[in-house]
């Protein structure tokens, strides 16, 4: 927890090699970490498909159909993409800044519901019924994380806690309004449907990004707020000030940034975000909200994160991964019969297998390569003399 | 071979960090019983060569003997297992936990292998405690003690561990005058019952005081093993820094001005509704040095707290700034304003230590002064600023995007001084400058304080060193249970009479 170090007399964290490193062990660390993290990834996959009794040829062959097949088929990647991208933006805004946001799932969650009832009951020009709804939705996602963020600042209730409980209460907050307010509404076939809101306007359709496939306006988005999250973090007095509140907030006080104003930015921004990503999710896919459509996304947000070690560049790239994994997984269940379950087990695994400290076991082997050397040479010094 | 002459030697010890060498073939031989100390500047190699020792880091090469035997460790714990205990300058307790709890922790004593056995253990410890009059509360949780008490339940700690040879390192830092003679009494106890203590300060005075043997490092290297009743103060400080060290401020006349800073009927509570700082009254000149002497926890953390408007004053007070109410406003105005602030809480207020050199550098000063684009962060203006620091203040640093958790706590310390002292203030508010940091940077820093105060900035100086205050303070007052007494003008008082007030000894002549 972040408070940790701020107590004097009490510090806890070890004298670290990682002082010592240089620019050539970072660069080394960083291929040894993603090239054996890609291989245990292989390997654990490989074993998975093989204990079904199936290839793992075919079963790659039928994820490399299913995600670049055709354009169709990388249509559907970069749809799977956008969202994983776009939780992994919000989580990344959190978490670089100290923040424990776990409750994207939930902003997220409410962001679609305000979405699919803006769409449902209001009816304006497309684009401007767009604009309306995603802004609408990205101030859901805001408030609905300002309640954790009040809570930590004036009571003390860490938000690891908070913002967890608001996913349930997001949750069945949404499903409730749903199933008893809304009462379903009819769908497609004239039924009534419970488990989602009725089927959105028209107008309120998010456009192709590539024409017929399922790739909607999501994806440059996304792109669009990793690119300017980056450039938040790297580059802007904001962004420098967000960080330093999230990792010491009692030396950013004392360094006179208003650390009241910042510490809820960080949430309001994370919680905007997800609320977004409900949004766009809502308009550009489902076009509708069902019940528990969000399950998993924050999550899976945060392990994104976690791979792409909160670097915003690097989240279009384990993003985009991801959407290929998610748009494979499908087809390689058509082609071969590999549940596409597994897909998500190795997933998983990757992210345990990427937090692995490669650094230390890096900067242990390169002390004994130096202790070696360093005998040597006094050995063939002495030989000399 | 258990009849060795020492009981520890460190034989040609090596150790590099990349570039730099941080212990070159050093020898280290103990003896027995006794209290051996090892000074030298920040960086030197002390605490490499200590982690080195713990087997926190492994050489890259010499050899460590235990009692004329070679050992090699596996890891700290087994360091720890072979007598080895180390008390750390930041003490390794967990504060929710209590001291018993504290104690035993990773070394419990077990019955049938699982489960702890909670008698044998207190038992251990009671035996501990008498044996080595130690009078420690165990059932006490540790946040609730005072820094003292918890040091000795870190001697506690090491002592029922098993540890033979004690590394203290910067003991004294943290106390009081009357701590550290009790703390002594401690070491001469331990050292009287056959323990061996391994002494890191930066203090020659306590040094001189209580070892039997000094080793002198610098640069890594050994430089010199001596006695203590060969040399002096200031012989000790020259071996150290490599030249003659003037342990003597500088003091000139000072050139006063008007009224920079004046505070009325100053009041503040903690969070628990306690009063801290009761009615106090004072004014700062521009520069002028005005220094408040005390015992550690008088008040002082509070005074300046509320004075750069980190905790809100009870009504009633007053402080003008510069003809300026600020007795409300928040640290962001104070930078605006121009009043510097060097925390006492190094690692907390002063620095983040997850961050780079060059972003720690820029804390404040980005506000202050600002980059010439109001919401773009100038690179360039960054390490020039960061650059700035380090070159006048010596922090030894690799490069500025290096985490400030890789410099040494000496060198942090430089940074922190040197990001506030270079920002043009008109105010600085000064706690502690030279905690932790070694004699040749010592003067250094009192010069830097003096000039600052020569070019007209005022300075408010809060030291637990009570010499600190004497030697730079234009005005001393002599802060004791919140209330601010008069300690006379620089030199007026002798350390003696001062002394005595901070003790409450005047509190009638206020």
């Amino acid at each position: 927890m972040p408070n940790n170090e701020k107590r004097k007399l009490f510090n806890f964290f070890p004298k670290k090699l990682s002082a010592d490193l240089e620019k050539k062990d970072k660069r080394n660390i960083l291929i040894f970490k993603y090239t054996t993290s890609l291989i245990l990834f292989v390997v654990a996959g490989a074993l998975l498909v093989w204990m079904q009794d199936e290839s793992p040829i075919e079963a790659v062959k039928g994820i490399w159909k299913g995600s670049f097949g055709s354009l169709t088929a990388f249509g559907n990647t970069l749809r799977w993409a956008a969202p994983s991208i776009l939780t992994g933006a919000a989580a990344i805004v959190a978490f670089k800044a100290g923040v424990n946001n776990l409750g994207i799932e939930g902003q997220v969650a409410i962001g679609g519901f305000v979405a699919g009832i803006l769409g449902v009951f209001f009816e304006f020009p497309p684009v401007v019924h767009i604009l309306f709804i995603l802004i609408c939705a990205t101030l859901s996602g805001l408030l609905w994380s300002v309640i954790p963020a009040i809570l930590r600042l004036f009571f003390k209730v860490d938000e690891f806690i908070t913002t967890m409980m608001m996913n349930y209460v997001a949750n069945y907050l949404t499903q409730y309004l749903v199933q008893q307010v809304l009462a379903g509404g009819l769908d497609n076939w004239g039924y009534v449907n419970m488990a989602s809101t009725p089927t959105i306007n028209g107008s309120a359709y998010l456009p192709d990004f590539i024409p017929d496939t399922t790739a909607t306006l999501a994806v440059p988005v996304a792109f669009l707020i990793s690119f300017a999250i980056a450039f938040l973090y790297r580059y802007t007095v904001e962004g420098y000030e967000l960080k330093q509140v999230g990792e010491n907030l009692k030396f950013a006080k004392a360094g006179g940034v208003k650390v009241v104003q910042q510490y809820l930015i960080i949430f309001l921004l994370s919680g905007a975000i997800a609320g977004l990503c409900g949004g766009i999710e809502v308009l550009g896919t489902y076009h509708k909200f069902n019940n528990g459509f969000a399950a998993n996304m924050g999550w899976e947000g945060i392990s994104i994160a976690r791979i792409a070690e909160l670097n915003p560049v690097g989240l279009i790239f384990v993003g985009f991964i991801w959407g290929v994994l998610k748009a494979g997984s499908m087809q390689m269940e058509r082609m071969v019969g590999v549940n596409r379950l597994t897909v998500q087990i190795v997933e998983y695994m990757f992210v345990l297998f990427i937090s692995i400290d490669y650094e230390g076991i890096y900067m242990r082997h390169k002390d004994r390569k130096n202790k070696k050397a360093y005998l040597e040479s006094h050995k063939e010094a002495s030989n000399n003399a | 071979m258990g009849n060795s002459e020492y009981i520890l030697e460190m034989r040609n010890i090596r150790k590099t960090f990349g570039e730099l060498v941080a212990n070159d073939n050093v020898n280290l031989k103990v003896r027995k019983g006794t209290v051996h100390s090892i000074i030298g500047e920040n960086g030197a190699g002390k605490s490499t060569l200590m982690n080195i020792l713990t087997d926190i880091h492994k050489a890259d090469s010499g050899d460590i003997l235990l009692n004329g035997e070679k050992v090699h460790f596996k890891n700290s714990l087994d360091a720890a297992r072979r007598g080895i205990g180390m008390i750390y300058q930041e003490f390794m307790l967990y504060r929710d936990l209590s001291v018993f709890d504290n104690i035993i922790l990773g070394f419990e004593k077990k019955k049938w292998g699982f489960i702890i056995d909670r008698k044998a253990c207190r038992k251990e410890i009671e035996r501990i405690c008498s044996e080595y009059s130690f009078n420690i509360p165990l059932d006490a949780i540790v946040k609730d003690l005072s820094v003292a008490m918890l040091q000795q339940v870190e001697i506690v700690k090491v002592l029922y561990r098993g540890a033979d040879i004690i590394i203290m390192d910067e003991p004294t830092s943290v106390l009081t005058p009357q701590g550290i003679q009790g703390l002594f009494r401690a070491i001469r106890n331990l050292v009287g019952m056959g323990k061996t203590i391994i002494f890191i300060s930066h203090k020659l005075k306590e040094v001189l005081e209580i070892s039997d043997y000094i080793t002198i490092m610098n640069h890594g290297r050994v430089v010199a093993e001596v006695l203590p009743n060969e040399v002096d103060e200031a012989k000790l400080a020259s071996l150290m820094v490599g030249r003659d060290v003037i342990l003597q401020a500088n003091k000139v006349e000072p050139k006063i001005g008007d009224v920079l800073l004046s505070v009325k009927g100053l009041t503040v509570k903690d969070k628990d509704e306690i009063v801290r700082v009761k009615n106090v009254d004072f004014e700062i000149h521009s520069g002028e040095i005005l220094g408040i002497a005390g015992v550690a926890g008088s008040g002082q953390q509070w005074i300046v707290e509320a004075l750069f408007g980190l905790r809100r004053p009870e009504h009633g007070s007053q402080i003008i700034f510069d003809g300026k109410d600020i007795t409300y406003v928040s640290p962001r105005e104070h930078r605006l304003d121009g009043i510097g602030y060097v925390p006492q809480d190094r690692m907390g207020s002063g620095v983040n230590a997850k961050s780079s050199l060059w972003e720690n550098s820029i804390m404040g000063y980005h506000i202050a002064h600002g980059f010439k684009n109001k919401y773009l962060v100038d690179t360039k203006q960054a390490n020039e600023f960061t650059d700035e620091i380090v070159e006048q203040f010596d922090v030894r640093r690799q490069a500025n995007k290096d985490k400030v958790a890789a410099l040494s706590g000496g060198n942090i310390q430089k940074m922190v001084v040197g990001r506030e002292f270079l920002q043009r203030n008109k105010l600085l508010i000064i706690e502690d400058p030279t905690r932790g940091i070694d004699v040749g940077a010592i003067e250094f820093i009192w010069q830097k304080i003096i000039d600052l105060a020569q070019e007209g900035v005022a300075v408010l100086l809060i030291s637990h060193e009570l010499n600190e205050v004497m030697q730079l303070s234009d005005t001393i007052k002599v802060i004791y249970n919140g209330q601010l007494y008069d300690g006379g003008r620089h030199g007026e008082l002798t350390e003696e009479e001062i002394g005595l007030i901070m003790l409450g000894g005047n509190a009638d002549a206020k």
